[in-house]
């Protein structure tokens, strides 16, 4: 079904909310540390551009999204999260094929730019699926290109969920919500 | 002083100057210069037609949609009667936006600044307290619309212009032949799958405007990465040698639109063994429908073009190219990691923002009646290979900024852009529709043509 994103009402999804679930997971928890650490572990390997190892944390059935955010007025300016149209839209196969072009001519990343990945207000709660957690985190990236100056950046929100798979932590979802409706990073050569 | 006649700079410098007509070289200094970007706006944006958008973005009355003409902010909005308006973004009163959102419905816009109302044609409604006349005494209700632009439909495109004059065929041209066979096709047209990608670049919008013209050869360097991943005809140890996607027959009309019309062998490994030896126009397209269209469509193709029109979509069809000034088409065989191959169509605006920043919008299309699940791999494919995160442009959306940097340099910008290397008009046998040909390997031919374009209209006072 296709959405007229121009009238009236859109599902209840497009309005910006972070955490579902009621289960929380505690700051301080075992759980909790042990996903902030993943998260920490996670942001570290694509600064140091490790991709096997990022990939490494991604499951067989991985969801990886980022929606379009638009600027919306009236009864609908909260429901500004655009799932139509989306910058990612990417399964595991689609992720080996963009960390596969990254190690060949990929002139967006060769030279590579140089990333800074922050990860904060992480949230936590039980997903109804044993063994999954909703882990919601703000993320913002500071990305050095060439010889420039100056930065671009990018601020989002990421809605995750990561399943424990033989004592580790696997990402199974990522919905990557960015704030900027236009862009002002020139591309999406690196992954958020 | 600017002369009325030509194009001289304060400097002294000419058209001529920047553009060589007689060597087919450009002056770097053209994408950097104040001067030019505020005559590029009036002779060029102001006079030619822009695309803002598909109908299928604002369905019902009162929909709307905010869009730019350039540096002019408009609303595209479907009035009460059905029909598309547009116009401009700015309240006549004191110059607010009287809308703030980039996508809505509104049976009348009002302005948050002084409530002046405005319908959803632009026409005026009136200002807060009737009684007082707030609107004052020396212009007429009739008076007090927002500014409009004309309005044209193409395939459902909507394209506006500030021109009093040029009419949407003589923009067109010869382009119209071929540009049918991607817009005008099926009985319901095309559909736009969302809102459109939309990012800012910090280069002057000629970068991506004249690579739009039809800019075949950058394909094998900069976009090497699709060689390597074995999709296209080639390998990385054979692609100068086997070439892919660089055979076929360039089009070019001398209103700047250009297109580059591939054999679907040409392009991708996946169809190289596919023979169309010998076979009708109509067994041809089952054999490999164009991209976007599914075999229940074929019959829509017969009945919506002409016979020459589908005898091409069948055998060569148009794939890339450009309308002049600022439109980039991909209408692409996009094969699949997975096997399939549903294509993948998206158009471009290349906005400027300034001398030195140009807004990237990717509009993303599939046939209104193809199958859901066919629009939804057609998407998939269009956000793996273009925009924000493609796999193809995010190479040019790197390349870009850093030929906008060399032209800040004092030396760096006396330094020409060269479009020498020309095949020159030639007709292959019983090729049918009209403009300059260029068959073969893709040269500088069609880029050339977006040049001349640009030059006819900034040599225009």
């Amino acid at each position: 079904m296709t959405v007229n994103y121009a009238t009236a009402a859109i599902d209840k999804t497009s309005v910006m909310r972070g955490l579902v679930s009621t289960q929380r997971v505690p700051l301080g928890s075992e759980v909790y540390n042990r996903l902030l650490e993943t998260l920490y572990d996670e942001a570290a390997a694509l600064d140091e551009r490790r991709f096997d190892d990022w990939v490494a944390y991604l499951e067989q059935d991985l969801v990886y999204t980022a929606p379009l955010r638009l600027t919306r007025n009236g009864p609908n300016k909260d429901r500004d999260v655009v799932r139509t149209m989306k910058h990612f839209d990417e399964n595991h196969a689609s992720i080996l094929m963009r960390t596969g072009r990254l190690s060949k001519s990929a002139w967006a990343e060769d030279p590579p730019s140089r990333t800074r990945r922050f990860v904060t207000n992480v949230r936590i709660a039980q997903c109804d699926t044993a063994g999954e957690y909703e882990v919601v985190s703000y993320l913002y990236v500071e990305r050095s290109r060439f010889d420039n100056p100056e930065n671009e950046s990018i601020t989002a929100e990421r809605r995750d969920v990561w399943r424990l798979v033989d004592g580790a932590y696997k990402l199974a979802v990522r919905e990557i919500i960015v704030d900027q409706s236009t862009l002002g990073m020139s591309n999406f050569a690196i992954f958020l | 002083m600017l002369h009325k006649a030509g194009l001289t700079l304060s400097d002294g410098t000419t058209l001529d100057d920047l553009i060589n007509r007689d060597m087919n070289e450009v002056s770097l200094r053209v994408m950097n210069d104040k001067e030019l970007y505020e005559l590029e706006m009036e002779r060029v944006f102001a006079r030619t037609w822009l695309l803002l958008g598909h109908e299928s973005e604002i369905p019902k009355p009162g929909d709307y949609v905010m869009r730019d003409m350039a540096e002019d902010n408009v609303i595209v909005s479907r009035a009460r009667d059905g029909d598309v308006h547009v116009m401009l973004n700015v309240c006549p009163h004191r110059g607010m936006k009287v809308c703030t959102a980039e996508a809505g419905n509104a049976a009348a816009h009002r302005c948050i600044y002084h409530g002046w109302a405005f319908r959803s044609d632009g026409s005026f409604i009136g200002a807060p307290i009737e009684k007082e006349q707030m609107h004052g005494n020396k212009h007429s209700k009739d008076e007090l619309g927002l500014k409009k632009a004309r309005v044209h439909l193409y395939g459902g495109l909507i394209f506006a212009t500030w021109s009093k004059d040029l009419s949407f065929e003589d923009y067109l041209g010869d382009a119209k032949f071929y540009l049918d066979q991607l817009f005008c096709r099926t009985d319901n047209g095309l559909e736009m799958l969302g809102p459109p990608q939309r990012f800012v670049l910090p280069c002057n919008w000629k970068i991506p405007g004249e690579q739009s013209g039809s800019d075949g050869f950058h394909t094998l360097t900069l976009h090497r990465s699709l060689m390597e991943g074995g999709i296209m005809g080639g390998t990385a140890e054979s692609i100068y040698d086997t070439a892919p996607g660089m055979y076929g027959v360039d089009i070019s009309v001398p209103q700047g639109h250009t297109l580059r019309c591939l054999e679907a062998a040409q392009t991708f490994k996946m169809f190289a063994d596919i023979s169309f030896e010998g076979k009708t126009t109509e067994e041809r397209l089952n054999l490999l429908t164009p991209p976007g269209v599914t075999k229940d469509m074929i019959p829509q193709l017969f009945k919506n073009l002409s016979e020459a029109q589908v005898n091409q979509l069948a055998t060569i069809p148009p794939q890339v190219g450009g309308m002049f000034p600022n439109i980039l088409i991909a209408f692409i065989f996009a094969p699949r990691m997975d096997g399939g191959a549903s294509g993948a169509l998206s158009l471009h605006t290349y906005v400027p923002r300034g001398p030195d920043k140009v807004e990237f919008i990717n509009f993303i299309f599939a046939e209104k009646d193809a199958p859901e699940d066919v629009k939804r791999d057609m998407l998939q494919n269009a956000i793996w290979s273009t925009g924000t995160s493609g796999t193809i442009e995010q190479d040019d959306a790197d390349t870009w900024p850093q030929i906008m940097r060399n032209s800040r340099g004092h030396m760096s910008k006396t330094m020409t852009l060269k479009y020498q290397a020309l095949h020159g008009h030639e007709r292959p046998e019983g090729w049918v529709g009209g403009g300059d040909l260029y068959p073969g390997f893709t040269k500088d031919d069609t880029q050339w043509a977006w040049w001349s374009a640009y030059y006819d209209l900034m040599a225009e006072a």
